[in-house]
């Protein structure tokens, strides 16, 4: 793993030398194992600064608050934020280039290689441990986890608790950084759509019987919503309100509007919203799983996005966030685009 | 008394090609199940995925959505753009469940009102055994 004392050491210079307005970071939580994001101002603070296998966050999406700040402002500080990112969190970076949402200037990349490990999954974590609160965690480069519990340390197999999109990544190093921290080492990945594959191997009626038992959970609470980088709209279909109500809007008018989908969280409303996410974000997911990870009603919703990640890739032989140049998945075609579904 | 079951299709048609497909079929007195609720729309390209996803919401048996054919786009590359995104709204209603009959998308010219019938028909009798759509609908 790669050692947090470099991180540092770059994180004082750029800060020292006012490179960037700000750095967003791991540090650790003040409650209980998992590290928590930073926002690194003076080059004091960098000591605060960690990297372990607890630094799941995709802190992208601070990039989509900064830039609603920076709009805000009068005078904004015109210096580029600087950003640690993983691999997976790298192409979220160029997803958000792609767009033109934000631009290569404002942001200083540090981006860090997993190398031959990944994230853990926490949930994944307390199932192992059977409770037992972990103090630390840590890589020992030959595929384990050292986990330190009150009762002492214990060797866990990597892939028993490491995140599942870790286990299906298909680039765990930055595709976009600035200074690139670790090696670019190439793991071993025969299918990356394995665990998607058992969902889609399920009859018609098994899977409709899956979402539903699962969708049917959803208590449309957003959170999925509000940790997806990509999921940056000032405005979202599936509000109620969502167009601007002036002071000569009539009552009228408000009543014409069209509702799309209700609030309430009953299954045909769930199926539109999460419709509409799995949608959107076709040709933007890049799988860093923050979704699934917030979901509070442990739903699934990696398999989703995957599925749509695979079909962008079978019928369009596209994939997301490697290349800020191409066009985006559906405002562009091929003349040879599959058609035989169409009469 | 038993009703046999009458799906309800909701067709987006394209005001170009399809829409005037479906008039041709009505001008010329051809024959086609009523099972049909138009919505015509100015381009393929311009029928979101939340309209169908909207049209199952709200009811639908079915959803069609029609454009002309490839290279005939009132605006040049509306069917191509729709082509893409159909193919993932179609895999993505496949994937929860939803039987692959009840969604479907053609290619249907100003000229083709014996097309248009024909696609009609089509999509009443491979619906029609499966009975109503009610894992989407709203309020069952
Ligand atoms: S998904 Fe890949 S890049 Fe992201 S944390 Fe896991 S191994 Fe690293
Ligand atoms: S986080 Fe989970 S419960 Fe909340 S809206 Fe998303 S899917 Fe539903
Ligand atoms: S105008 Fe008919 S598909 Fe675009």
């Amino acid at each position: 793993m790669v050692k947090v004392e470099d991180i540092k050491k770059e994180a004082k210079r750029i800060l020292k030398e006012g490179k960037v307005k700000y750095i967003i970071g791991y540090k650790k939580s003040t409650n209980g194992l998992m590290s928590v994001p930073a926002f690194i101002e003076s080059p004091e603070d960098v000591e605060n600064l960690i990297w372990d296998p607890t630094c799941v966050y995709n802190l992208t999406r601070f990039l989509v608050d900064e830039k609603r700040r920076k709009a805000r402002e009068k005078n904004p500080d015109e210096r580029p934020v600087g950003i640690v990112v993983k691999g997976c969190d790298s192409r979220a970076i160029i997803v958000l280039l792609q767009e033109k949402f934000i631009n290569r200037e404002n942001i200083y990349v540090l981006g860090i290689s997993c190398e031959t490990t990944g994230v853990l999954d926490e949930k994944k974590l307390l199932k192992k441990l059977n409770g037992k609160k972990a103090e630390k965690v840590e890589y020992d480069e030959k595929d384990n986890f050292i986990i330190t519990t009150l009762d002492g340390k214990s060797k866990v197999p990597a892939d028993e608790i490491l995140a599942e999109r870790c286990l299906e990544c298909r680039a765990n190093f930055p595709v976009i950084n600035d200074i690139l921290f670790g090696e670019k080492v190439d793991r071993k990945l025969d299918n990356r759509f394995k665990s998607l594959e058992k969902i889609e191997s399920l009859s018609k009626e098994k899977r409709w019987g899956f979402w539903k038992e699962q969708l049917d959970k959803c208590i449309r609470c957003y959170a999925c919503r509000s940790v997806c980088p990509m999921c940056y709209c000032d405005e979202c279909v599936v509000d109620t309100i969502n167009f601007a109500v002036t002071a000569d809007t009539t009552a009228e008018e408000k009543a014409q509007r069209i509702k799309w989908v209700e609030k309430s969280p009953t299954t045909s409303e769930n199926f539109v919203y999460h419709f509409v996410r799995a949608i959107h974000l076709a040709g933007r997911c890049i799988d860093c799983g923050e979704c699934e990870r917030v979901c509070p009603m442990d739903i699934p919703l990696r398999f989703l996005n995957k599925k749509m990640e695979k079909e962008a890739k079978e019928l369009f032989d596209y994939d997301a966030g490697f290349d800020p140049d191409q066009p985006s998945l559906v405002s562009c075609f091929k003349d040879e685009d599959p058609e035989d579904f169409i009469r | 008394m038993t009703d046999e079951f009458e799906p309800r299709i909701v067709a987006f048609l394209c005001k170009w090609c399809s829409s005037a497909g479906s008039d041709l079929a009505g001008v010329s007195r051809m024959e086609y199940p009523s099972n049909v609720l138009p919505i015509t729309v100015m381009c393929s390209g311009s029928v979101s995925p939340l309209y169908i996803f909207s049209a199952f919401n709200k009811g639908a048996d079915g959803v069609l959505v029609s454009g002309c054919h490839p290279g005939d786009c009132h605006y040049l590359k509306g069917n191509y753009y729709a082509r893409r995104r159909i193919a993932l709204v179609k895999k993505l209603l496949e994937f929860i469940g939803l039987e692959p009959q009840r969604f479907q998308m053609s290619w249907v010219s100003a000229a083709e009102g014996k097309k248009y019938t024909q696609v009609i028909k089509d999509f009443v009798k491979e619906i029609k055994p499966l009975g109503p759509q009610t894992k989407l609908r709203r309020n069952q």
